[in-house]
C-alpha cells in the first residue's frame, strides 16, 4: 500500500476486507534513535501477513509496538476499529493479541504445562481453556509428552512450540509470530509452518516475521517489506516473491 | 501425641492449600534433610549438654542436669539423663550412618526413620521430664522469672526444642507423611504452640523468646514476598517495620492521647506499611537488581534518620516513643504475662503463613513467578506488570506492619536504633539462609539466624570464659567475641553460600537456576530504557 521507496509495480488486488489490525503512520523511538518511521500496515481477518526485512529493519519493534510493550510516539493502532496504541500490554493481550516473541522468551523455570497456563492467564473460561490445552497438544503432540518438563531444558524446536502454544492459549484473534523458524532444522521448520497454516485455517489471523523471506512469502497471503524502519514494499505474497527487487535483496537470486 | 499433632494440621493445611494444582508443588531432595538433621542434632546436643559447661549461665533457667544426677533420688532421674544422652547420640549418628551407607551405595529402609523418630521423641520427653523434675526437687517453678530486658535472650531454648520436634517430624515423615517439606513447616511452627502445654506453667522467658522469634519470622515472611516471590531486591525493609511500629506506637500511647486497641492497630499498621510499600514501589518500577537495591537501601537509611531527627514532632527523636499501651481486654492483661502476646503473635504468624502460601499459589503468585522469569513475556501474556510489582511491595510491607504493631506494644517503647540497616540485613540474611522464595525455608532460616544473631554470638564470650575457667585454658577466655560478632556472622554466611547457595531449603526456582544457570530478563531493556 505505502510505497515510500522507488515503487516497483506491485498490485493490490485484495477485496476490501475490514482490517482486523491496522497501524497508521507509526513512529517509534528508542531514546533518540528512531526505529520506525511512519509505518502503516493492515491485517485483515483470516489472513497470514508476513513482515520481512533485513537485520535491524525494525520488525521486532513493530510487533512490540502492536502488543503494547513499546508505545509509539506518533501514529495510531487499531484492533477491530478500537484504538489500542495507548493501552498497556496487558489490556492489549486481553483484547485478543497473542504474541510469540523473538527468542521465545519462555518462563524457563516453569514446566511446559505451566507455560501454557501462563498463556491463559487473562482468561477465566475454564471450558474454553481445557479445549485449548487439547488443541495445543494436538497441534504439537510433542508437548503433550513433555508437559511436565521444565521449559528451559527443552530443545530449541520444542521451545518454539511452547512459545507458539503459549500465545495460542490466550485464544487470540490475531497471533504475532516473531521468527518462529529461528535456529530450527529444516524438517522442524516445515512442521512449524504446517502448524501455522493449520492455526490460520481454524480462523486465527497471523502476522508473521521471518528472516527467511522465501519461506515467509510462500506461506503468507500478503507481505510487507521493512527497510531501516519504513515500509518499502507491500502486496500479495506471490507478487513479491516474483518481484525483481525482492528477489535481489532478500531471496538471493 | 506428636503424631496426631503433626498429622491433623497437615490434613488441614492440605485442604486449605488445595487450589494449587500444579504450581508451587515441591519435593525436596533428601540431602537437604541430611544437613538439616546435622544442624538440628548439633543444636539439640548443645542445649542438652551446655549446662555442664556454663554453670553460671544456667542460674536463671533452672536447668541443671548435674542437680538431677547428684541430688535427685537415684534411679529415675539418672535413667532419664541417660535416655537423653542415648537419643541424642542416635540422632547425631544416624545422619552420619546414612552418609556412609549412601557412599557405599546401600539403601536404608524405613527402619532408620523409625529409629530416628523414636530417638527424637524419647529425647524430647526425657528432656521435658528433667525440666519438670528439677522444678519439683528445688520446690520452685521449672523456670524462674528472667528479667525481660532482653527478650531474645533465651530464644535458644525454644529453638532447640523446635528443632527437636522438627527432628521428630523428620523421622516420622517416612512413616506418616508423603510431603516431608510441609511436614517440617508444620512441625516447626506449632512447636511454640505445643510447648507451653508441655510444662506446668508457661515459662515467661520462653514466651518472650517465642514472641520475638515470631516477629523475625513475620519480617522474613514479608520480605520474602518482595525478594523471593517477585524477585525485587529490597535492602531497606526495616523501614517498613519502622513505619508500622511508629504508626502503631503513636496511636496507642499518651503522646497524642490516642489509645487504639492492639487488634485495630495490627490492621492499621499493616495498611500504613502497605501504603508506604506501594509508594516506594511506584518510582522504582523500572528498576531491577542492583539499581532497585540501591534505591531501597537509601530508603532504609532515610526512615530511621527521619525518626532520629523527630520530623514533625511525631517520632520523639533519638529516644523514640515511650509508654506504649499494653492492651487490657477484660481479665486478659497483656502487661502481666507475655503469654497473651505470645498466643496472639503465634496466631497472626500462622494466619500470615497460610495467607502467603495461598497467595503464592493464586494468580498473583503465578504472575510474580512469571515476572521474575521474563518480564516481557509476562506483559505479553496479559499480566499487568505495574500492579503486580506494586502488590508485591505492598503485601511485603504490610506483613512488617503486623510485626511493628506487636513489637512496640511488647517492648512498651521504641527507638530508631531498632530499625537500622542491620535489621534489614538480618532479615535478608534470614531468607537467603533459609531459602529465598520458599516459605518453609524462610521460617527455618528465622529460627537459625535468630539463634545465631541474638543468642549464640552475644553469649559466646560467656561460654568461652566459663570454659576457660573450668578447663584452665586461659587463652580461650580472652577472646573478645562481641568484637568479632559480625566477622563470625559474615563468615558463616559466606560459608553457607558456598556450601548451599540456595539456602537450607531452596525454592524450586532457585534450585533450577543453580543447576542450569537460567536467569531472567527485564522489560525496561526491551524498551531501551535500561
Ligand atoms: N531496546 C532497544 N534499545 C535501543 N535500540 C533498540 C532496542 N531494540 C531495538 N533497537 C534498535 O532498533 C532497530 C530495530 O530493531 P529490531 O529489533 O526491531 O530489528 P529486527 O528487524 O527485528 O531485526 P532482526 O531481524 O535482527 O531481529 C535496530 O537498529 C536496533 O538496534
Ligand atoms: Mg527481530
Amino acid at each position: 500500500m505505502t510505497a515510500t521507496a522507488p515503487a516497483p509495480p506491485v498490485a493490490q488486488g485484495d477485496a476490501p476486507k475490514p482490517a482486523l489490525l491496522e497501524l497508521r503512520a507509526i513512529d517509534v523511538f528508542y531514546g533518540r534513535i528512531q526505529a520506525l518511521r511512519s509505518v502503516s500496515l493492515d491485517v485483515a481477518d483470516g489472513e497470514i501477513v508476513a513482515l520481512i526485512g533485513s537485520n535491524g529493519a525494525g520488525k521486532t519493534t513493530t510487533l512490540h509496538t502492536i502488543s503494547g510493550l513499546i508505545h509509539p510516539s506518533r501514529g495510531e493502532i487499531y484492533l477491530r476499529g478500537q484504538r489500542i496504541n495507548t493501552l498497556g500490554a496487558e489490556r492489549i493481550a486481553r483484547l485478543g493479541v497473542g504474541h510469540s516473541p523473538e527468542g521465545r522468551r519462555l518462563f524457563q523455570r516453569m514446566t511446559v504445562r505451566e507455560n501454557l497456563e501462563m498463556g491463559a492467564y487473562a482468561r477465566r473460561d475454564r471450558e474454553g481453556m481445557r479445549d485449548d490445552y487439547e488443541r495445543v497438544y494436538t497441534l504439537f503432540p510433542r508437548l503433550r509428552e513433555r508437559h511436565s518438563q521444565l521449559a528451559g531444558s527443552l530443545s530449541g524446536g520444542e521451545q518454539q512450540m511452547v512459545a507458539i502454544g503459549r500465545a495460542l492459549m490466550s485464544a487470540p484473534s490475531v497471533l504475532l509470530l516473531d521468527e518462529p523458524s529461528l535456529g530450527l532444522a529444516p524438517v522442524l521448520v516445515d512442521v512449524i509452518f504446517e502448524v501455522i497454516r493449520e492455526i490460520n485455517a481454524k480462523g486465527t489471523t497471523i502476522l508473521l516475521i521471518e528472516q527467511n523471506a522465501r519461506l515467509a512469502l510462500k506461506n503468507a497471503n500478503r507481505a510487507y517489506v521493512l527497510e531501516t524502519g519504513s515500509i518499502s514494499l507491500s502486496g500479495p505474497a506471490e507478487e513479491l516473491l516474483n518481484s525483481p527487487a525482492v528477489q535481489r535483496a532478500y531471496l538471493g537470486v | 501425641m506428636t503424631d496426631l499433632a503433626v498429622r491433623s494440621p497437615v490434613a488441614l493445611l492440605r485442604r486449605v492449600t488445595q487450589p494449587a494444582r500444579s504450581m508451587g508443588r515441591r519435593v525436596e531432595g533428601r540431602s537437604v534433610y541430611l544437613i538439616l538433621t546435622l544442624t538440628a542434632a548439633g543444636l539439640v546436643l548443645l542445649g542438652w549438654f551446655l549446662p555442664w559447661f556454663v554453670g553460671p549461665f544456667t542460674a536463671g533457667t533452672g536447668f541443671s542436669p548435674q542437680d538431677v544426677v547428684s541430688s535427685a533420688p537415684t534411679g529415675f532421674a539418672t535413667v532419664l539423663v541417660y535416655v537423653m544422652g542415648a537419643s541424642a547420640l542416635i540422632v547425631v549418628l544416624s545422619p552420619l550412618a546414612e552418609l556412609v551407607a549412601r557412599l557405599r551405595k546401600m539403601t536404608l529402609g524405613v527402619r532408620v526413620d523409625q529409629v530416628r523418630a523414636i530417638a527424637g521423641a524419647a529425647g524430647l520427653v526425657a528432656a521435658v521430664l528433667v525440666y519438670v523434675l528439677v522444678g519439683v526437687i528445688r520446690e520452685e517453678p521449672a523456670f524462674g522469672v528472667l528479667s525481660s530486658t532482653t527478650i531474645t535472650n533465651s530464644a535458644v531454648w525454644l529453638t532447640m526444642y523446635g528443632f527437636g520436634v522438627a527432628l521428630f517430624a523428620y523421622g516420622a515423615k517416612g512413616l506418616v507423611l508423603t510431603r516431608p517439606n510441609l511436614a517440617f513447616a508444620i512441625a516447626a511452627l506449632p512447636f511454640g504452640a505445643l510447648l507451653p502445654l508441655m510444662f506446668h506453667q508457661a515459662p515467661d522467658f520462653l514466651l518472650w523468646a517465642a514472641s520475638s522469634l515470631a516477629i523475625y519470622t513475620l519480617l522474613a515472611l514479608g520480605l520474602n514476598v518482595v525478594v523471593g516471590f517477585a524477585g525485587l531486591l529490597d535492602l531497606g525493609y526495616a523501614a517498613f517495620f519502622a513505619i508500622g511500629a511508629y504508626a502503631c506506637a503513636s496511636l496507642s500511647s499518651p503522646i497524642h492521647g490516642i489509645h487504639l486497641p492492639l487488634w485495630v492497630l495490627i490492621f492499621l499498621g499493616a495498611a500504613i506499611a502497605a501504603i508506604f510499600g506501594a509508594l516506594l514501589g511506584a518510582p522504582t518500577l523500572r528498576l531491577r537488581g542492583d539499581y532497585l537495591a540501591i534505591v531501597t537501601l537509601g530508603f532504609g537509611e532515610i526512615i530511621p534518620d527521619l525518626a532520629t531527627n523527630n520530623v514533625f514532632n511525631l517520632t520523639g527523636g533519638p529516644n523514640g516513643l515511650p509508654g506504649i499501651d499494653q492492651p487490657k481486654i477484660g481479665p486478659v492483661d497483656f502487661g502481666t504475662s507475655p503469654q497473651w502476646y505470645y498466643w496472639s503473635i503465634v496466631a497472626v504468624t500462622l494466619i500470615s503463613v497460610l495467607l502467603l502460601r495461598n497467595l503464592q499459589r493464586a494468580r498473583v503468585g503465578r504472575a510474580w513467578v512469571a515476572l521474575r522469569e521474563d518480564e516481557v513475556a509476562a506483559a505479553a501474556t496479559g499480566i499487568n506488570t505495574t500492579t503486580t510489582k506494586l502488590l508485591a511491595f505492598a503485601i511485603g510491607a504490610s506483613v512488617s506492619g503486623l510485626a511493628g504493631a506487636f513489637y512496640g506494644s511488647m517492648l512498651t517503647a521504641i527507638s530508631p536504633d531498632a530499625f537500622q540497616f542491620q535489621v534489614s540485613i538480618a532479615v535478608l540474611s534470614i531468607i537467603v539462609l533459609g531459602g529465598i522464595g520458599n516459605i518453609t525455608g524462610v521460617i527455618l532460616g528465622s529460627f537459625v539466624l535468630t539463634f545465631v544473631i541474638f543468642w549464640a554470638l552475644p553469649h559466646a564470650h560467656e561460654w568461652s570464659a566459663t570454659f576457660a575457667h573450668n578447663f584452665n585454658v586461659s587463652a580461650v577466655g580472652n577472646i573478645n567475641f562481641p568484637q568479632y560478632t559480625y566477622i563470625i556472622y559474615g563468615a558463616a554466611l559466606i560459608l553457607m553460600m558456598l556450601l548451599r547457595p540456595g539456602g537450607l531449603l531452596p525454592s524450586r526456582a532457585r534450585r533450577i537456576e543453580l543447576q542450569t544457570g537460567v536467569e531472567s530478563e527485564s522489560l525496561a531493556a526491551v524498551q531501551g530504557r535500561a
